[in-house]
C-alpha cells in the first residue's frame, strides 16, 4: 500500500456560531432549479424536480447529474480488511467509500464501509470483484439502502448558518432570519453553485467590493456562480451588475438569489457564456458568447471596455487563459478584482495582469489571496 | 511519529471518506455531494479547494481523494494521482480490463507506457 502522500491539506470551517433561528418555513428544502419564475417555493419533492428538471428549457443534459439516484451500500467487513477493500471498491465501480469511526467500537473486528455506488452499476458484481482482488475469501454482507437518496442535501443545507462578512454585512441563508435586521442582508438560497459567502475568497472580494463601490458603478461579476458578488455590489450602491457564468446550473441559482433580494432585470442581469474563451481581438458581439433566457427578455451582450469594476472569484487555470477576456471587459482606470487562487499561485496571476494592472494590491486569508488593481490597457496592446 | 502535542490537541474523527474526483472538476453534486454531505462537510469549500490545488492537473483527470471528517465538521484531504489500473487502461485505449483475466486479452500496452506510468507514480512510494 502506498505510504508516501502526494500533498496533505488543512482545512478549517468557516461557520461562525452564532445563535439564529431556524425559520419555520412550510418547505425549507427549496430546491433552486425549478423554474424561471421569480420565486418558486414548491414543496420539495424529489418527482416533481425531475419532472420539470426534463421540462425546463435551459437546462442541461448534465443536471441530471444534479439530483441523480446512486445506490448506497453498506458494507459489512473485517475491520483490518477495511481500508484495501474500500480502495478495491473504488477501483471496480464504487463512486466513494466511507467509514464512521464510531462504528469501530460496536462491533468487536467488524467494521460498516458505506458505499455509493453510480445507479445501474452491479453492486454484487463489484464487491465481488473487490473482495477477491485483496484476497478476501468470501464476499462479504452488505445491504443496500435505497432512502438514503436526498438526505444529504438535506444536512448540506442545514449546515449554512449567517455569516457576518464585516461589521453590517450579513449573508443569510434563505431558510433563517436574518440576525441583525437593520444590516446589510443578502439572501441567498446557495443551491449547488459557489459562492455562499463562507469561504475566505467570497469574503475577500465582497470587502474588496465594500471598499471601491462608492455608488452608480456598472458591475461585472465573471463566474458568478450563485451570483453573491454582484447582488452585494448593488446593494453596496453600484448601479446595476452583470453576472455572466459558463455553468447553467450557476445562472438558474444566480437569477433565483437576485429575485429572493428583489432584485430587477434592469438593476441586474444573468447570462450564460459558452464556455470558449473568445478570441482577444474579436468584439464580444461575434463571439456568439449570449444566450438569450426567457424571463430576461432581452439579450444584452456584456461588451468590451464597458464596466466601472470587473471581479472574478474562480480559479487558476481559467483566470490566466481568460486574461485578456477579463481585462477587455474593464474601461480604462477600473477596478478589476480575481480570486479564488491560493497563496503558491499568486505569482503566476501578478506575472499574467501585471501588464495591464498598476497599483496592485494582495489581501490574504487563509491560505487564499485576493489580488486588484486599476487597468491601464488590454493585454492585447501590451 | 507524532508528537505529544499532536496527539493531545488531535481532534476526534468522525469518519475516513475516499472517493475519486476529477482534477479541477469537483461539484457538489454527486458523487462528491452525497459523500461528504451525510457528514455534514462544507461541499462548496471543498470543492473550491480542491479545484484551486489540482489545477495543475490535466483537467478531468480522475484523483484518489482521501477525507478525513472530523466530528467538529471540519475535514482535512489528501489527494493521489489515478490509481496504476486508470492510467494502464488509458494506455491501453480500453473501458475495462479483461472479462477472462489469463485466457482473454483485452488489449496491448508498450513497455514505453509501462515505463512512463512508472514514471508518474514513482512519486507517490516511500
Amino acid at each position: 500500500m502506498p505510504a508516501s502522500l502526494c500533498i496533505l491539506f488543512k482545512h478549517l470551517s468557516y461557520t461562525v456560531s452564532r445563535r439564529c433561528l431556524i425559520h419555520p418555513s412550510p418547505s425549507p428544502l427549496t430546491l433552486f432549479l425549478t423554474s424561471h419564475k421569480a420565486r418558486d417555493c414548491s414543496p420539495w419533492d424529489p418527482r416533481s424536480i425531475t419532472a420539470k428538471l426534463s421540462t425546463s428549457s435551459s437546462t442541461p443534459t448534465n443536471t441530471e447529474s444534479l439530483t441523480s439516484p446512486f445506490l448506497s451500500v453498506h458494507i459489512r467487513c473485517p475491520k483490518d480488511a477495511a481500508d484495501m477493500l474500500s480502495e478495491a471498491l473504488l477501483c471496480f465501480g464504487a463512486s466513494s467509500t466511507s467509514m464512521d469511526e464510531e462504528d469501530a467500537f460496536e462491533n468487536s473486528d467488524k467494521i460498516f464501509i458505506n458505499t455509493i455506488f453510480p445507479e445501474g452499476e452491479d453492486v454484487n458484481m463489484c464487491i465481488s470483484h473487490a473482495s477477491n482482488s485483496i484476497g478476501m475469501k468470501e464476499i462479504p454482507d452488505y445491504e443496500v439502502k435505497m432512502d438514503e437518496q436526498h438526505e444529504w442535501i438535506k444536512k448540506t443545507q442545514e449546515s449554512f448558518h449567517p455569516v457576518e462578512v464585516t461589521e453590517g454585512i450579513w449573508i443569510v441563508p434563505e431558510w433563517r432570519t436574518p440576525p441583525n435586521i437593520q444590516a446589510t442582508n443578502i439572501i441567498l438560497n446557495p443551491g449547488l453553485a459557489f459562492g455562499t459567502g463562507e469561504h475566505p475568497t467570497t469574503k475577500m472580494c465582497l470587502l474588496l467590493l465594500h471598499s471601491i463601490i462608492k455608488g452608480g458603478e456598472l458591475v461585472l461579476d465573471y463566474g458568478t456562480g450563485s451570483g453573491v458578488l454582484a447582488i452585494a455590489a448593488l446593494k453596496f450602491g453600484a448601479a446595476s451588475s452583470v453576472g455572466i457564468d459558463i455553468d447553467p446550473l450557476a445562472i438558474t441559482s444566480a437569477r433565483q438569489n437576485a429575485a429572493l433580494n428583489n432584485m430587477t432585470p434592469d438593476k441586474m442581469q444573468l447570462h450564460l457564456v459558452s464556455g470558449e474563451s473568445c478570441p482577444p481581438l474579436m468584439d464580444a458581439k461575434t463571439c456568439g458568447v449570449v444566450e438569450e433566457q426567457k424571463s430576461n427578455g432581452m439579450g444584452v451582450i456584456s461588451g468590451r471596455e464597458k464596466y466601472d469594476v470587473v471581479i472574478a472569484n474562480i480559479l487558476l487555470n481559467p483566470l490566466l487563459d481568460l486574461a485578456d477576456d477579463i481585462i477587455s471587459h474593464a474601461k480604462h482606470g477600473a477596478i478589476i478584482g480575481l480570486s479564488g487562487i491560493l497563496s503558491q499561485q499568486l505569482p503566476y496571476i501578478v506575472e499574467r495582469y501585471s501588464p495591464s494592472l498598476e497599483g496592485i494590491s494582495v489581501s490574504e486569508m487563509d491560505g487564499w489571496v485576493c489580488v486588484s488593481g486599476r487597468k491601464t490597457r488590454n493585454l492585447a496592446d501590451c | 511519529m507524532s508528537t505529544l502535542k499532536e496527539i493531545l490537541t488531535r481532534r476526534p474523527v468522525a469518519a475516513t471518506i475516499r472517493l475519486t474526483v476529477p482534477a479541477g472538476g469537483a461539484r457538489p453534486a454527486p458523487p462528491v455531494g452525497p459523500a461528504l454531505g451525510q457528514y455534514r462537510l462544507n461541499l462548496m469549500a471543498f470543492c473550491k479547494d480542491f479545484n484551486a490545488r489540482t489545477q495543475k492537473y490535466k483537467p478531468d483527470t480522475p484523483m484518489a481523494v482521501t477525507i478525513t471528517a472530523f466530528k467538529d465538521n471540519t475535514f482535512e484531504f489528501i489527494v493521489k494521482s489515478p490509481s496504476v489500473t486508470w492510467y494502464i487502461k488509458k494506455a491501453a485505449g480500453v473501458e475495462s480490463g479483461s472479462s477472462r483475466p489469463g485466457h482473454e486479452v483485452a488489449s496491448t500496452i508498450t513497455l514505453q507506457h509501462v515505463y512512463e506510468i512508472a514514471k508518474d507514480r514513482v512519486g507517490e512510494l516511500g
